[in-house]
This record gives structure tokens, C-alpha cells and sequence, in this order.
């Protein structure tokens, strides 16, 4: 028998779409399910990013949220990046991890934004903005660790900075490690990752 | 010898919290998120969990809190974090952590503890 090619070639083509009124109408209908469809479908509207945003801040289901995150990354503009952000400041696990992984799509287009975390007066916020930097592939990023190490406080926030200049730093990190080490004489675990990020950063060793 | 997994993306904490735990005669696996130490916790069995929160995939409480839900163990778990607040303490009490620690840990302490929880102590 004679394989016969399938005709309906696009199932979507028969539904029609509906418009960004619509679907952010149904932004805060009263099924989960709804809303999760709803908010993964308006990340074709650019004109969305700010409703998203604020249903964001007041969406308890899980799959809802994640959704949203994950249709604010793919519009990715000030808007949607700003309120990813926000989402650092969250007391919610699971919902930061959700917005750093957003953020590591996102965040490369507004690096001013992240630059601006990484100097947030929340350690915790600095510490995820630390967790995007790798993803960001900006030139600077290198620099910014640097900085951290040698005027921030905050005694994990440093040893974030160099986990990830463990990885990718270069030898110009090195005195910037050396006098982040000296700043917090007792603390061993900061400096066996100091330790361990020069040995790499001179070719010596991997992790 | 008692065997405890240690859950963590960061992989200089887990060298670091291997070597101490390894120097004191326990067996040490590693995971880098919540997914990878579920899929081991259904292969090996183990006498204690360390578990930091924010970790890509998915998170520490997510982790521990789908650890309880499928029965897979009730071996005690330790949260190890930088989150100092006191939600994210509940959070760790509510997925079924037995202990809160802020990173960094001194090593010491974390001897003290994890011997205490795998009854290590008694020996």
C-alpha cells in the first residue's frame, strides 16, 4: 500500500488565533490551566510583556509562573527583564531559580540590568545576579567578579564570584583573588576556592 | 560506612564538603541539581543529604519535598544555604529538611552535625 501524505498539513491553521486582548483577558480567569496556556501564547505579542509582569507578582500556581517566566524570557525587553529580576527579591525558591534561568536567556540584551543587581543591597539578589553572569556573555563580566571580590562585603557573595571565576576567569583575576582571600583571613572554604580558582587560572588544575 | 549525597551546582562547594566528609570515612556521591539526586536516591540508598537551595532544574526544597512525597527515604537531609530568611527556613522545615545551615559551613561544624545525624557519633 502506497504511503498517502497527510493533507492537513498545519492543524493550527484551523483554530483561529486569537489577539492579544483576548488572551490577556484570560490572563486571570479562574483555571490554572487556562491561564497557563494564555500566558504561554502571549509570548507572541511583544505589547504583553507588562501584563505578564504584573500577573507575575500576584500568580501562585507553579506551572502558571513558569510559563509566564518563561514567555517573559522569549519577549526579553526592559519590561519583561526588569520583572524578572524582581523575581530575585523573591522569597520563593522555586520561582527564583525559574527567573535566573529566564534571565540567562533574557538578561545578555539589558546588561546595564544586571550589572545594576549585582550591586543590589540584598546579598541574596547579588549572589543569583552572580548565577546569570555565566550565561551573559558579555565582555565585562570578568571585570564585575573582580570588582566584587575586591569591595564587596558580603563573605558569599565573594565566594560566589570566584566559584565562577573559577570557571571562567583568566589570570587577571589572579591579585584580585589573592586580596579577596586576604580581606577574609579565617574563612576556609573561601579559600580553598580561592586556592582552587588560581591552580585552574594558571593551567594547574580542574575541577 | 555510611554513605551521604551531596546536592549542589556549585562544583568547589562540593570538591570542598567531599574532601571533608571523605577525610572522615564516609562514602560521598554528588548531584548538581534536584532532578540528578532523585534519579540517585532511586538507585542507591542513602544515611544523609546535603542539599543546597538555589540550583538550576530544579530546586532544593522541590528536590526534598519530592524525596518525602514518593517515600523514596526518610534519611535526614541538611539544607545548606545562602538564603538566611526566615521563609526559606520554613520552606526547608515544610519539604521535609531536617537542618538548616548558612553557608559558608565551617568544617567542624559540619563534621559535628553530619556525624550526629548518621549516629556516627555514637561510635
Amino acid at each position: 500500500m502506497a504511503l498517502l501524505r497527510n493533507t492537513s498539513t498545519d492543524i493550527r491553521q484551523e483554530i483561529p488565533a486569537e489577539d492579544a486582548a483576548s488572551l490577556l483577558a484570560k490572563l486571570w480567569d479562574e483555571s490554572a490551566t487556562t491561564r497557563r496556556l494564555v500566558a504561554r501564547d502571549l509570548a507572541r505579542f511583544p505589547e504583553a510583556s507588562h501584563r505578564l509582569a504584573e500577573r507575575l507578582e500576584e500568580e501562585s500556581d507553579s506551572s502558571v509562573r513558569e510559563a509566564i517566566i518563561t514567555s517573559l524570557a522569549a519577549l526579553a525587553d526592559i519590561t519583561a527583564v526588569t520583572a524578572l529580576i524582581d523575581c530575585l527579591h523573591s522569597e520563593d525558591a522555586a520561582l527564583r531559580n525559574d527567573a535566573i534561568e529566564g534571565l540567562k536567556t533574557a538578561g545578555g540584551l539589558y546588561p546595564s540590568l544586571i550589572q545594576e543587581a549585582l550591586q543590589d543591597g540584598d546579598p541574596d539578589v547579588r549572589i543569583l545576579a552572580i548565577g546569570v553572569l555565566e550565561s551573559l556573555r558579555h565582555p565585562d563580566v570578568e571585570q564585575w567578579l573582580i570588582d566584587l571580590l575586591d569591595h564587596d562585603a558580603h563573605l558569599n557573595v565573594c565566594a560566589c564570584a570566584v566559584d565562577l571565576l573559577c570557571e571562567i576567569g583568566s589570570g587577571r583575576a589572579i591579585p584580585a583573588l589573592e586580596r579577596c582571600s586576604e580581606r577574609f583571613p579565617n574563612e576556609e572554604y573561601l579559600h580553598f576556592a580561592v586556592g582552587l580558582a588560581i591552580q585552574r587560572l594558571q593551567g594547574e588544575g580542574t575541577l | 560506612m555510611k554513605r551521604i549525597l551531596i546536592v549542589d551546582d556549585a562544583a568547589t562547594v562540593r570538591l570542598f564538603n567531599r574532601q571533608i566528609l571523605e577525610k572522615a570515612g564516609y562514602e560521598v556521591d554528588e548531584a548538581i541539581n534536584g532532578i540528578e539526586a532523585l534519579e540517585r536516591s532511586l538507585l542507591t540508598t542513602y544515611d544523609l543529604y546535603l542539599v543546597d537551595v538555589n540550583m538550576p532544574l530544579q530546586d532544593g526544597f522541590s528536590f526534598l519535598s519530592n524525596l518525602r512525597a514518593q517515600a523514596i527515604t526518610q534519611a535526614p537531609a541538611v539544607i545548606i544555604s545562602t538564603e538566611a530568611g526566615e521563609q526559606d527556613r520554613l520552606q526547608a522545615w515544610e519539604a521535609g529538611a531536617n537542618f538548616y545551615l548558612i553557608k559558608p559551613v565551617k568544617p567542624d561544624v559540619l563534621l559535628q552535625l553530619v556525624d550526629m545525624l548518621t549516629g556516627e557519633d555514637d561510635q
